[in-house]
């Protein structure tokens, strides 16, 4: 049985209709990916996941459970962490602070000291700055403290929105790296959303294209990337055409 | 209905025996009134007669400048917009041949239908057909020019051959400055039985063939269309189909020089619902994969009604078919009958309408494909004159229709003023009349097998009934004889299939089988959203497809149309076609229809597995 089912989710923003029905199961700890582009609803689908937003119709099922209309909290408990997109740390709390907020509804001191051990493994630069308030850091290091801080709850699954956005290669390839290992160190279940296409699918294992609210493809990473049509319009790899230069796009079939 | 008075066109001056010659009458007499609209920035902006004139006239002596001598031939390659229209009539009024070319063609196409027509000129709509025809110029010898309208992208291109329509019409404009009398000499080149222009049809065996449409083939199919459905200049058309498909063409290009019809560009095609909306068209012309969609959307939409909603929705279309009912028997409803119509339009049907756009319609026309008679019922019910109207690229478009009035389910109408309709011992429907082509260009062969002294041979088969109304079977080559001998014609039962808001088009197959089968290809919109309300989850449309459920669905639906038919004429299996054809594939027609040939070509396999 996938870790995690969603069957026929219809999410809004007011009247908007960000997700039309989508239904993708995830694997334990495996890493899928979904890619889209800007509203494709990417978004939309981890909030709805993580209970900030409610979905309209449909279930979602984690570990042989339903978490549709639970609250965030709840959801977290049962060891789904998001972090979403922009790095959202707190930015007038040390990273240490943040840390501990991350680790909040837990009361095993012991375990957390363990986890806080495990964290500035895999982010060094944390322990390195743990008085600092998170405002001052760079963006790179936001990020990291983002993951960080969602690992603090320990959880089954990470969710993460976009952790290359407005990175520089090396620190989004830095990034990948971890999250790589966490999956497989921790055996960690990864549900990635990106636009970095090329990232997302030379790290994940299965990976969902969603386009306007509804899912296009879905297929192992490898094979998409082999597809025309991603190839074309996620990772920017066409044809030359007889000019040299060829700036019109050809319509995308999805087959 | 806030159409006023109506004024209808007046008719062709004397002496007005070609397409230039109408079209110059036109744009002196309505100088100031609008031609058509097209959508910029979000606004409709309107184009007059006087500047529709001005640009063909620009166009025109440009390319006389870049040497086109009367009957060469000049294609254009793009979508809908003002200036497929102004470089339509620039050609024709200077003795040129326009030729029309799909925006879907590939490259080999494009070098198809340049090479057999040898076209010298070629106006692409922008950098992607553009980039077309530089794949392929080199096997064009008889290629002289490339004229582009729209060249965002293409600032830095620098080419001997090509240049942008900007330039072209600054090269008219000068011309025009240093002759202002030459253009109306050139007017007068062109004869009646000169090309006016070449419509190139998919063959299903063989290359596409080129029907050479003269100036006499055009006015004359007007002249008897006139006769039979009114056309007023205040009516509006939205136009979107394919204008180098023959039905376009002839409702839109003809109709503005006919009947004033202003012509009103949808932005693109998935624009369409919303264009439609805006404009409001009082004319509407579209194929019957376009009515199935407003009909699956007013359907859909009554599912999510409420239950009173529903109630007064069913009894106002059991109005509407009562009304109906007395009108297609040429009868005027009885007075209680008009006055609970006027309320149930006022009350239910109206908002329904205008939840498509077609609140204002006066007259809706379908054509190109067959129709289910279950689907005229429907909008006739609804208050909406819809007609059926047949014909071929080869009859100039309309050779039946259905007259005012006269609205009969089940037929395509009568023949129209001047056409003479017969049927062979085979069942074959024959046209003869002034609208029928002059021949295939380069190809006296397939022009002499289809016209014999005089008579179109259709390949279409059918009967005329009593009243003098055509019915069409099918198509000839179509016809399905099965290893029990039975002769069943595919069409009426995918008719059937197709009026099913599930089922957006159907191929049935048993030609040389013991049993029918089908390949279906579902509504994509309306089984989503069956799918949605009844939690059956999918991801992509293949596995949409795919789900045990929505075979279920559909075969009820299959199960449905089967019970209207005899033993041997019924669907016994069926696969569902689980890719999305768009366009630009092969197995769908420009128009929306799926291909036969190339549906049992390319899911071959699948239809083995049924046997």
């Amino acid at each position: 049985m996938p870790q995690l089912e969603v069957k026929n989710i219809e999410t809004y923003y007011g009247p908007i209709m960000a997700i039309k029905g989508i239904s993708f199961e995830v694997e334990e700890s495996s890493i899928v990916t979904i890619l889209g582009a800007n509203g494709a609803g990417k978004t939309s689908v981890l909030k709805t996941i993580s209970g900030v937003m409610e979905p309209e119709k449909g279930t979602i099922e984690f570990m042989g459970k339903r978490i549709d209309h639970l609250d965030p909290d709840k959801i977290v408990r049962m060891g789904i962490s998001h972090v979403p997109e922009g790095r959202e740390v707190f930015h007038d709390l040390t990273v240490k602070e943040n840390l501990a907020m991350g680790a909040f509804l837990r009361r095993d001191k012991d375990g957390m000291a363990r986890d806080l051990e495990t964290v500035h493994a895999y982010f060094p630069v944390l322990e390195a700055r743990r008085g600092q308030l998170a405002g001052n850091m760079s963006g790179g290091e936001q990020q990291m403290l983002a993951i960080a801080r969602a690992l603090m709850a320990r959880p089954k699954m990470l969710l993460l929105d976009e952790p290359s956005l407005g990175l520089s290669p090396v620190l989004v390839k830095e990034i990948y790296d971890i999250i790589k290992r966490i999956n497989e160190e921790q055996k960690t279940t990864i549900l990635l959303v990106e636009q970095n296409a090329w990232m997302a699918l030379s790290t994940a294992q299965f990976g969902y294209i969603l386009e306007l609210g509804r899912i296009v493809m879905a297929d192992p990473c490898d094979e998409l990337m082999e597809n025309e049509d991603v190839r074309e319009f996620y990772l920017g790899i066409k044809e030359e055409s007889v000019r040299g230069s060829k700036r019109w796009k050809r319509k995308k079939r999805w087959r | 209905m806030a159409l006023g008075k109506l004024q209808e066109a007046g008719p062709p001056a004397p002496g007005v025996d070609t397409v230039p010659k109408l079209f110059w009458q036109r744009v002196t007499e309505w100088a100031d009134r609008t031609a058509m609209r097209e959508k910029k920035f979000g606004l409709w902006q309107d184009i007059t007669w006087r500047e529709y004139g001005r640009m063909a006239r620009y166009t025109g002596l440009a390319l006389v400048e870049l040497g086109l001598r009367p009957r060469d031939r000049a294609a254009i390659i793009s979508d809908d917009i003002p200036e497929w229209l102004y470089c339509d009539m620039g050609i024709q009024c200077v003795g040129g041949t326009t030729v029309g070319i799909y925006p879907t063609d590939s490259p080999q196409q494009v070098e198809y239908v340049m090479g057999h027509s040898g076209s010298r000129f070629y106006f692409a709509e922008d950098e992607e057909q553009l980039d077309k025809i530089l794949e392929v110029r080199d096997r064009l010898p008889d290629l002289k020019k490339i004229i582009i309208y729209d060249m965002e992208g293409l600032r830095d291109f620098r080419d001997p051959m090509a240049m942008s329509y900007d330039e072209l019409l600054e090269l008219g404009k000068q011309a025009d400055q240093r002759d202002p009398e030459a253009f109306e000499k050139l007017l007068n080149i062109p004869g009646p039985e000169d090309t006016a222009f070449l419509v190139y049809t998919s063959g299903t065996t063989g290359p596409p063939k080129g029907a050479m449409i003269t100036h006499r083939n055009v006015l004359a199919g007007f002249h008897s269309q006139r006769q039979v459905l009114k056309g007023y200049l205040e009516d509006e058309l939205l136009t979107f189909l394919p204008l180098c498909h023959i039905a376009e063409r002839g409702v839109t290009a003809l109709g503005m020089i006919m009947n004033g019809w202003v012509c009103n560009f949808a932005e693109e095609m998935d624009t369409v619902p919303q264009d439609i909306r805006e404009v409001s068209p009082t004319v509407f012309f579209a194929v019957p994969r376009i009515w199935e969609r407003f009909y699956s959307a007013m359907v859909l939409r009554m599912k999510d009604a409420t239950w009173l909603e529903k109630k007064a929705f069913n009894l106002a279309m059991a109005v509407g078919k009562a009304c109906s009912d007395y009108r297609l028997h040429l009868k005027e409803p009885p007075v209680h009958l008009r006055a609970a119509f006027k309320l149930a339009d006022w009350c239910v049907l109206r908002n329904l309408k205008r939840f498509v756009g077609l609140d204002r319609v006066r007259m809706c026309l379908s054509g190109a494909a067959p129709i289910s008679p279950d689907l005229l019922k429907f909008y006739h019910s609804l208050g909406i004159d819809m007609r059926e109207v047949y014909g071929q690229t080869e009859s100039t478009g309309a050779a039946t229709m259905h007259y005012a009035g006269g609205t009969k389910f089940g037929t395509v109408g009568e023949a129209l003023p001047g056409i003479e309709i017969r049927i062979t011992d085979e069942g074959e429907i024959l046209i003869k009349g002034p609208s029928v082509f002059k021949g295939y260009f380069r190809d006296p062969d397939k022009t002499a097998e289809t016209v014999r002294d005089g008579w179109l041979y259709t390949g279409d088969v059918g009967l005329i009934d009593e009243d003098g109304h055509v019915v069409i079977k099918d198509r000839l080559k179509d016809i399905i004889i099965t290893s029990g001998g039975k002769n069943i014609t595919p069409s009426e039962i995918e008719n059937q299939l197709k009026f099913s808001p599930y089922i957006n088009d159907a191929v049935v197959i048993g030609d040389g089988r013991k049993y029918l089968t089908a390949l279906i290809m579902i509504d994509e919109e309306n089984v989503m959203k069956y799918a949605q309300d009844n939690r059956i989850p999918f991801t992509t449309y293949k596995s949409l497809t795919q789900a045990p459920e929505i075979n279920k669905l559909i075969w009820r639906e299959v199960e449905a149309v089967n019970k209207k038919f005899a033993r041997v004429e019924t669907i016994k299996k069926f696969r569902l076609i689980d890719i999305q054809l768009t366009t630009d594939d092969d197995e769908i027609t420009p128009t929306m229809k799926l291909k036969r040939k190339y549906i049992n070509e390319k899911f071959k396999d699948i239809i083995e597995s049924m046997y």
